[in-house]
């Protein structure tokens, strides 16, 4: 659905929520900022921006982390994850701000060039608590750059979902190289059981949410099947809810079944866009609608409706004894199956 | 997971239901929480500054007798037979010498010569330094030759601390040392910026020396992986009216795993 972006960028509660983000960032750097001048007045100005934008990124890139653990565990989380990226890019910012001004303090003005002199003027790469820190959230910050400006849908459509994907899970790879970041530079010297133990929790939360929605998902990856003349047995028809449908993994792949209308289809559980789960999305005018951002594709065909040109592959099912089988083998996107009636 | 209907859809208006509503506000006073604890506590966990100073937007004449011993100083009269010595800077992280070049060419040797010299202090506990940002700025006054301070060999000891640069150190940065700081000091000293040993004893008085080679002459490069790790150094001292200088060999550097008196407790930044 290609086309709808420019609709879905305009909507009101987009607004609201940027709003809300705005707000945060600009209470989280005045609270700094005022505790910092009137408890610590010897601050220089740009330690004080360089530690507020620091810290402040770092907790925004917590709260980005835990949104899509928490949408996976309850669907009531989903419009936060969908409208995630205005707070990833945020966060960027306030990261680029913490970088760009630790880059002109630290090694600006000096006898090499900026970049070369972050890499060399500290050569203690085999040690750990002297290690060149600053490389590690110059690396984070390159990553968070990429995903940054990549976020917009036009990439999506030039770099496909598949791609897009990967490219964004590196924000894990960010996340652990700015946790080191700290651990290894400011932490050294600034040492404090409050911001440790501030930290500490944070990858407590983010990680045993992650390890919980991992959990959940392989019990759906890992059930057993029964087999039946290449067939393969999905469940009783009575589990799936009426617009709703039951996630089934085969040969590797997730499917969605859908249940509508006395019919049943299935195809790939995969969204085109940003490969949302299409089985947890829901029948709405004859349409599978993606929870994620309302990307809609046909039953039938996994089609999406026209002017736009997305497509998933289809499955085939059977019905016997009220009881749905689906063949594994998967057809071309955008095959035309007939439905199951029941 | 969770069943229920509630299905929001973002181009359908009035999808957002109830519980999905309540739950993004939820999220959004939690998240808001987390943002007032995390301000909290990032800013008052920060060790204390010291107050060392920086005029960055305010510019000082001084007037005084320059000497080059080995690192340029201005020696200027403060009150009736007190003088300080005013380590002379350049700009960012470089030394003072090319802003200097100009008026070394008027005269043979600059040494003694009364100059005036207009820049931005720094200055903490004692020592002011002066960074020069403009090379019209420094004028020769004439007939002015001056004395200045004579070298008073002290001892050989062997000191504890930790190499620093005097400009960030003395009032440009905070924390203008340790970890944090070493890319910094370790640029400052590489572009020409005197390196200084910054000590303190066991009743938390700092003392500050000026690193030369043993024979008197600066050193930069030497001391770079020495920089802002706690270090132990035999030397000579040598006491230049209210500066000390210390006669190294860099080999005779070595890094201290423990921390050094300058990163104790009641120490600030
Ligand atoms: C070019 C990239 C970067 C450079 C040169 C850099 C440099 C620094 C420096 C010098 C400090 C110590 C500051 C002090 O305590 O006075 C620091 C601390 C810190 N950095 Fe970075 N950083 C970079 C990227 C990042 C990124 C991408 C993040 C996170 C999103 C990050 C998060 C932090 C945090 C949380 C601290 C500790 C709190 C603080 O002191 O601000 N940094 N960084
Ligand atoms: S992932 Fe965005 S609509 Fe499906």
């Amino acid at each position: 659905m290609g086309l709808n972006y420019q609709l879905v960028l305009w909507n009101k509660h987009k607004k609201t929520y940027d709003k809300i983000i705005a707000a945060g960032m600009l209470l989280y750097i005045i609270l700094f900022a005022a505790t910092t001048l009137i408890f610590n007045s010897e601050t220089s100005i740009e330690t004080l921006v360089i530690r507020a934008f620091g810290s402040l990124a770092i907790i925004m890139l917590h709260i980005i982390l835990v949104i899509g653990p928490l949408a996976r565990l309850n669907t009531n989380f989903l419009p936060i994850l969908y409208n995630r990226r205005h707070l990833g890019v945020s966060m960027f910012i306030a990261a680029l701000i913490h970088g760009g001004f630790s880059m002109f303090q630290f090694h600006a003005l000096g006898d090499v060039n900026p970049i070369y002199s972050l890499f060399t003027s500290n050569m203690d790469y085999g040690s750990l608590t002297n290690f060149p820190f600053q490389v590690l959230g110059f690396f984070a910050l390159l990553i968070l750059f990429i995903m940054a400006s990549t976020s917009h849908d036009f990439f999506l459509g030039n770099l496909s979902a598949k791609v897009w994907k990967r490219l964004h899970m590196m924000v894990y790879l960010a996340y652990v190289l700015i946790i080191a970041h700290v651990f290894l530079g400011a932490f050294q010297q600034e040492t404090s059981p409050f911001t440790i133990g501030i930290m500490v929790i944070g990858f407590i939360v983010v990680a045993s949410l992650h390890l919980t929605t991992a959990f959940k998902e392989r019990k759906i990856d890992n059930t057993k099947t029964e087999e039946k003349n290449g067939w393969l047995k999905v469940c009783h028809i009575s589990e799936i809810e009426e617009d709703r449908a039951k996630i089934f993994t085969v040969e590797n792949e997730r499917v969605a079944i859908f249940k509508y209308n006395g019919k049943l289809s299935a195809i790939h559980n995969v969204c085109k866009h940003q490969g949302g789960p299409l089985g947890e999305g829901k029948i709405i005018d004859g349409c599978i609608t993606c929870p994620w951002h309302g990307y809609q594709y046909l039953p039938s065909n996994g089609q999406s409706p026209p002017p736009f040109t997305e497509k998933v592959a289809t499955y085939e099912l059977m019905l016997e004894d009220k009881t749905v089988y689906i063949n594994p083998k998967a057809f071309d996107e955008g095959t035309e199956v007939k439905p199951c009636n029941y | 997971m969770k069943k229920n209907d509630e299905f929001y859809i973002p181009y359908i208006d009035g999808s957002l239901g109830i519980k999905t509503k309540q739950t993004i506000k939820r999220f959004a006073i939690g998240s808001l929480i987390v943002i007032i604890i995390g301000a909290l506590l990032f800013s008052f966990a920060q060790k204390p500054f010291k107050n060392s100073s920086f005029e960055l937007i305010s510019a000082t004449k001084i007037i005084g007798v320059f000497h080059e011993n080995p690192y340029p100083m201005l020696r200027v009269q403060i009150a009736d037979n007190t003088y300080k010595n005013i380590l002379l800077l350049g700009f960012g992280k470089s030394s003072a010498n090319p802003f200097l070049e100009q008026i070394q060419n008027e005269v043979k040797n600059l040494n003694g010569q009364t100059l005036s010299i207009e820049g931005n202090l720094i200055y903490y506990n004692g020592k002011t330094l002066i960074q020069i940002t403009d090379e019209n700025k420094v004028t020769l006054l004439p007939n002015s030759s001056g004395i200045y301070p004579k070298k008073i060999s002290v001892s050989k000891m062997t000191l504890q601390g930790e190499i620093i640069d005097p400009k960030c150190y003395f009032g440009v940065m905070k924390p203008g040392k340790g970890k944090i700081h070493r890319s910094c000091a370790v640029r400052c000293i590489s572009g020409g910026i005197p390196p200084v040993l910054a000590t303190t004893d066991d009743n938390n008085i700092s003392e500050y020396y000026l690193l030369t080679d043993l024979k008197g002459k600066p050193i930069h490069k030497e001391v770079l992986p020495f920089i802002g790790k706690p270090s132990e150094i035999k030397g000579t001292v040598v006491k230049m009216e209210d500066w000390y200088l210390l006669k190294i060999n860099p080999d005779d550097i070595t890094i201290i795993s423990d921390l050094s008196n300058i990163y104790s407790k009641t120490n600030s930044n």
